[in-house]
């Protein structure tokens, strides 16, 4: 076997094990590499930013332990970015699992500390929806219907927050962020298609060729992309947390990519020229 | 078929006009909506214990183990979340999603990144004029999507914009458009019955 033919099948293990090594070195060492803020992040930041005070949101928590490592940091520094404008947060979960996920997200943000809000008269978590789009559409079509209860049990009744949202009307904007692609979409259909309501979606970098075009149409005014937006928002909100030191791992990792695809490329022709020349 | 007729109407009528019966009609449709939704997890948990529990008494293949393991996380969450009463409000079930299926479940998606990167490296080759430009695609969208490059030069950023904006926005709403009169002919075809697949006949 050439040395050509040889690049072409590098082992499985050292290529992995070289991939492990570009990820520990920024984990152990972060380097603050530069990060070039995307529109998207922007866009969504300016949304957000543009909401009169007191204005309510919408937000959907769409995914569960496996997305948290790409998406939760993102949904902290957005949720800085809520209570910092005082706008009124009403949160719901369409993926089971996004209830798991709330406690994680707010021991982060750290609500009633950090900003002195109040559960129940400036945000509120109505729990796990079933249905999906069925579960946007009820929220949207009329939320006392869908929703009897908050998370913690309390009839939605004695929820100050919630006695006056009746429905799509009262919602200033709808936000979510999801590993879904029912959900991503389907907020689209159900609170812009349906009410014309402004919507922001935040999703896994490999989901953003699918939603951008809904992006470019203005059907979502704001896009947090993966862990690249979520960094973006760290930096825009000046919370930086986890995304932020994750993108030295993308850096690093990434390029190390690329430089295999590289390799892979001029060894295999590479392999065919002197293939060519032996015969 | 009487049924999704009536029900597909309604949800038309909710859509296009502002009836109030109409609407507080459909509003009670998706209630029943969402209490199915809800049904569906309890009868997928009925189903993992059928499906498992034969695998465990057949002990076929030595999967039996992980089944095993399945069905007993499957009754210790449950057991904790009727024990406390509370569910995923309480701490003892947040202390065992935090502590066991948030590290497993974050490790299994974090680990497609190694697949990925070797996937890459061992697909991505330029053999022929499409997997050509799929190599030029890939790598120019990898560049636009690493924050290190186009902090240093933004033309990778808007290269990707490009790629995304022109070459996949285009192709991509051609595909939802299909799909989107495919969705309309099957609604109406279902409303009519014409189509029956989803009551298990041919």
């Amino acid at each position: 076997m050439s040395a050509w033919e040889k690049l072409t099948a590098l082992p499985r293990e050292i290529v992995l094990a070289l991939v492990l090594i570009a990820m520990i070195i920024p984990t152990l060492k972060p380097l603050g590499l530069p990060l070039m803020i995307g529109t998207m992040s922007k866009d969504w930041y300016n949304t957000v930013d543009a909401q009169p005070e007191g204005s309510i949101v919408l937000f959907d928590i769409g995914f569960g332990g496996g997305g948290y490592p790409s998406l939760g940091p993102a949904t902290i520094a957005s949720f800085h970015q809520f209570f910092e404008k005082n706008l009124k947060l009403i949160i719901m979960a369409t993926q089971v699992e996004g209830s798991m996920m709330y406690p994680l997200i707010m021991e982060a943000v750290k609500p009633e500390t950090n900003y002195g809000v109040v559960y129940g008269e400036d945000y509120v978590f109505i729990g796990y929806i079933a249905g999906t789009q069925t579960a946007m559409a009820g929220v949207l079509g009329n939320l006392p219907a869908i929703v009897s209860v908050d998370y913690k049990g309390t009839p939605i009744g004695q929820i100050p927050l919630l006695k006056d949202v009746k429905g799509a009307d009262d919602f200033d904007l709808v936000a979510y962020i999801t590993t879904s692609g029912d959900v991503s979409e389907g907020w689209v259909y159900q609170a812009y298609s349906a009410y014309k309501k402004d919507v922001v979606g935040g999703f896994l970098s490999m989901m953003t060729p699918t939603m951008k075009p809904y992006y470019d149409t203005g059907q979502l005014l704001g896009v947090l992309d993966g862990v690249k937006g979520a960094a973006d928002m760290e930096f825009l909100t000046k919370h930086p947390g986890d995304a932020i030191k994750s993108s030295d791992v993308l850096s690093f990792s990434q390029t190390l990519v690329v430089i295999f695809i590289i390799i892979g490329n001029i060894a295999y022709f590479g392999a065919k020229g002197a293939k060519r020349e032996d015969s | 078929m009487a049924i999704t007729f009536i029900v597909g109407v309604i949800a038309i009528g909710d859509y296009y006009t502002t009836l109030t019966a109409v609407k507080d009609t459909f509003t009670v449709i998706k209630n029943w909506g969402v209490v199915l939704n809800a049904f569906a997890l309890g009868l997928g948990a009925v189903n993992l214990f059928r499906v498992h529990g034969r695998r465990i008494s057949e002990r076929k293949t030595s999967d039996w183990m992980f089944s095993t393991w399945l069905l007993f996380m499957l009754v210790v969450f449950a057991a904790v979340g009727l024990g406390t009463g509370k569910f995923e409000t309480s701490n003892q079930y947040q202390w065992i999603y935090n502590t066991i299926y948030l590290p497993i479940t974050s490790t299994m998606y974090s680990s497609l990144c190694f697949y990925m990167s070797y996937g890459a490296y061992k697909i991505l080759r330029a053999r022929n004029i499409d997997a050509f430009l799929l190599f030029f695609t890939a790598v120019f969208v990898i560049l636009g999507n690493t924050p290190i490059f186009p902090a240093y030069v933004p033309g990778f950023f808007h290269f990707r914009e490009w790629i995304f904006k022109v070459l996949v926005g285009g192709g991509y709403r051609g595909i939802r458009i299909g799909i989107g009169i495919g969705a309309v002919v099957l609604g109406i075809r279902t409303l009519l019955g014409l189509e029956s697949g989803y009551l298990g006949r041919r």
